[in-house]
């Protein structure tokens, strides 16, 4: 069972690494920049990552799926606030619709589904990995594991220069038209 | 201000990897405090929830 939970937490740090590459395409493909509550939507998803990727490291831990829940219920009320700016009809919406649901909408499905993933992990998990040292919990940190940590620290940092290109080292515009940067580049 | 919250985090990711668990658990503090702060900023207009 405790490879089972491992493997959860694994499939939990790529699953938010790979959905963060997504919203990435999207927005180069379709060329839609992230309004300032949709980065911070992004920041809540990896926020949520974090406890994965502690539980990766040092062992499954209550503390770690709290950190985790409690990212969920931030990226819950971004998520929120912006279904509610749009959910009167005729007030419009924010960037394009995928599979007939707009993004902020999906980040809100996303984020109860961490918080359900979460309750799944403890139930699952039995007995928290206290007792293990730290140096059994870095022998076990190898593998599918490890490549999950690292697949979401570069999307972290990753999302930490679109950011800065995109906002510049302030504030975004509520309605981004171009990249911060482009204003300094030939 | 994004920007350099998404790189505290990552930088909390490599401490925690790195095997400084404290370090980490405090950067990822700090970070989640400015991000509630940064929504709390992005809060500002009254939402109209009914025609």
């Amino acid at each position: 069972m405790t490879s089972l939970v491992r493997l959860g937490n694994a499939m939990g740090a790529a699953g938010i690494a790979v959905a963060l590459l997504v919203a990435f395409g999207l927005q180069f493909g379709l060329k839609e920049l992230p309004c300032p509550l949709c980065i911070l939507q992004r920041v809540a998803l990896v926020l949520c990552g974090f406890g994965f990727l502690l539980n990766l490291r040092f062992g499954a831990q209550p503390l770690h799926y709290g950190l985790s829940i409690l990212a969920a219920l931030f990226g819950v009320a971004a998520a929120g606030r912006q279904v509610l700016l749009h959910i009167v009809p005729g007030s419009g919406a924010y960037g394009s619709a995928i599979m007939g649901l707009h993004l902020y909408t999906w980040s809100l499905i996303l984020f109860v589904a961490v918080v359900a993933g979460v309750a799944l992990l403890m139930i699952m998990g039995g007995r928290p990995d206290h007792d293990r040292s730290d140096h059994q919990a870095a022998m076990r940190f190898r593998g599918i594991h490890r490549f999950a940590a690292y697949l979401l620290i570069a999307a972290t940092l990753a999302n930490a220069l679109n950011s800065f290109a995109q906002c510049g080292p302030v504030e975004c515009a509520d309605n981004p038209a171009g990249y911060w940067v482009a204003k300094y580049l030939p | 201000m994004t920007a350099l919250i998404f790189l505290l985090v990552g930088v909390a990711m490599i401490v925690a990897v790195a095997g400084h668990r404290g370090t980490a658990l405090g950067l990822f503090g700090v970070s989640f405090v400015a991000a509630a702060l940064w929504l709390r900023h992005h809060m500002d207009s009254v939402l109209n929830l009914s025609l």
